[in-house]
């Protein structure tokens, strides 16, 4: 048929060639990064969500010998001043056997558990509207049992938080160098393929082409290989996840996060294809613009 | 048409190519450019067929200052002019059909409306048997032809050949100068670069003898009698350093 084909050979040179690979490999990496981030704010908003409106009253192991009974009593006295305090909306001693199943992660099954001094826990409930002093109830609390802490998990959570955010941060900066890397890559293929075919190049100026007809020839090529490529790349990002998370439910720990995407992450992901395609068609566009403008 | 005004060339810091060359080509003129190798023909037409700019002066096409074209409009200019040039530009992996639909298509002309035009014309060319052949299969003639029917085939209103003598015997690059005869009765102005004063001396047009980057105006029969004497300088109609003024001739139109 008349003139179906592309002016420019672009596809029978190899300049091109290992574009797609290298696009490959870079979506790859920005898919793993953006999987990473997203699992990440779902640990963060999965633990918030659980610890806040709850605090932990923590009873030592008193150092002088008290009976069992002094022990109960003890607690229950700590227990009765919790609830009359404002704020507090119930407070529940955590049993041996709760106390334990929460260490079982780190420890394991171990029937030496409950020889082990543990402490106190007493698990506390809190209005989230107005939530009580915890300096003050410290102390109160302090004067009933020496030593005794109360721990409302902001520290940790934090800290979680910030782990989090650096994560974030992390990704997105990788996204933005694979970003960066692939423009590049795009621009030095671009020129390559603008060097080899300078002859055609000149002749289809020189016979009265517009500098947009010959960079539609390039941006065309560049995009289906970027598409190819983000398309093979988030493919092997797929099978990876699919993989990590299917080992994740294997170790069955609730220490590990699980890595189940939901259906809105799985698009997120399955739009970096056309990202790469855009992006490479954007730049290989520009750049044979920019290259064409030194030609008189 | 064509109109040079103090137009002078360099390449860099190199001598003057060409230096403050006036001329005036009418519509529906006829002329050739010769001189010696290096003499700045090849550079006399790209600036012609814009793609070169003048060093220092003015050039104006079909009545426009090239200078003040914007690359839009320079593309719309181009599409005016038909060039063949010397080593043809065939692209290699594309048909005779589709060479020569070249600049129909690069001016957004679809493939349907093409296709009548470009078989018509090649079959006027002699190629109507080729139409699917890539170039390298084509003889030197065949090529040229083809390199021709791609500079004709938007109907340009001027037509620049540089050195379509060069790589053909004589025979057939007569004849390619009866078709350019052909084409300029049409209308068409002409302009071809040739360093084959032999073979331009049989016909009557207009010379324009590019000597040491200064143009002389001569006419072609007088070369018969002076081309094969050494050391010959212009005894052209129209002689005047750095600033001749020359016309299409009133013969060689239409």
């Amino acid at each position: 048929m008349l003139l179906r084909k592309s002016v420019v050979p672009l596809n029978r040179d190899s300049t091109g060639r290992f574009l797609p690979w290298l696009v490959a490999v870079m979506v790859y990496l920005a898919a793993l990064a953006l999987v990473s981030a997203m699992a990440m704010s779902k640990i963060v908003t999965r633990w918030d969500h659980g610890l806040s409106g709850q605090i932990t009253v923590q009873l030592p192991v008193s150092e002088s010998e008290l009976s069992d009974a002094e022990v109960d009593a003890r607690r229950e006295s700590v227990i009765r001043l919790l609830l009359q305090s404002p704020g507090v909306l119930s407070a529940n001693h955590m049993g041996a056997e709760e106390t334990a199943a929460l260490l079982e992660p780190w420890l394991g099954q171990s029937s030496g558990l409950s020889e082990l001094p543990l402490p106190e826990l007493i698990a506390v409930e809190i209005d989230q509207v107005a939530p009580p002093d915890t300096a003050s109830l410290t102390a109160r609390v302090e004067e009933i049992v020496p030593g005794a802490t109360i721990d409302d998990h902001q520290r940790w959570l934090g800290n979680l938080l910030s782990l989090a955010r650096s994560i974030e941060i992390v990704a997105a900066l990788v996204v933005l160098l694979v970003g960066l890397s692939a423009v590049i890559m795009v621009v030095f293929v671009t020129r390559m393929g603008l060097a080899v075919h300078y002859q055609i190049v000149e002749l289809l100026h020189l016979i009265g082409a517009q500098d947009g007809y010959i960079a539609r020839e390039f941006q065309i090529h560049s995009l289906k290989l970027g598409f190819f490529g983000g398309l093979v790349g988030v493919t092997l990002a797929a099978v990876t996840i699919i993989g990590i998370s299917q080992l994740l439910g294997r170790a069955g720990t609730a220490l590990l996060p699980e890595l189940t995407l939901a259906p809105i992450e799985w698009a997120i992901l399955s739009l970096l294809p056309f990202a790469a395609a855009l992006v490479a068609m954007v730049t290989a566009r520009f750049t044979v613009l920019r290259t064409l403008a030194r030609i008189p | 048409m064509v109109r040079f005004q103090d137009v002078s060339l360099r390449y860099g810091a190199g001598p003057e190519i060409l230096d403050r060359v006036s001329l005036d080509l009418a519509p529906g003129s006829f002329h050739f450019v010769i001189g010696a190798s290096g003499a700045g023909k090849s550079s006399l037409l790209k600036m012609m067929y814009l793609a070169q700019r003048p060093t220092s002066g003015r050039i104006s096409l079909f009545g426009r200052d090239v200078s003040s074209l914007s690359r839009h409009d320079a593309a719309l200019l181009r599409r005016r002019i038909g060039v063949v040039f010397q080593d043809f530009r065939l692209l290699d992996h594309l048909s005779t059909l589709d060479n020569v639909a070249l600049p129909l298509k690069v001016s957004g002309q679809r493939s349907e409306e093409i296709r009548k035009d470009v078989v018509e014309l090649l079959t006027w060319v002699g190629l109507a048997d080729h139409l699917d052949a890539k170039p390298a299969t084509l003889s030197g003639g065949q090529q040229q032809r083809v390199a021709i029917a791609r500079a004709v085939v938007s109907r340009p209103s001027l037509l620049l050949a540089d050195e379509p003598t060069g790589n053909v015997d004589n025979r057939i690059a007569e004849r390619l100068l009866y078709l350019f005869e052909e084409l300029n009765k049409r209308g068409t102005t002409i302009v071809v670069a040739t360093h084959n004063e032999a073979l331009i001396s049989r016909f009557r047009y207009p010379v324009i003898r590019l000597v040491r980057g200064e143009v002389r105006l001569e006419h072609a029969e007088t070369l018969i009698r002076t081309s094969d004497m050494p050391g010959y300088e212009a005894s052209g109609s129209t002689t005047s350093g750095g600033a001749s003024r020359l016309r299409g001739s009133p013969e060689s139109a239409g």
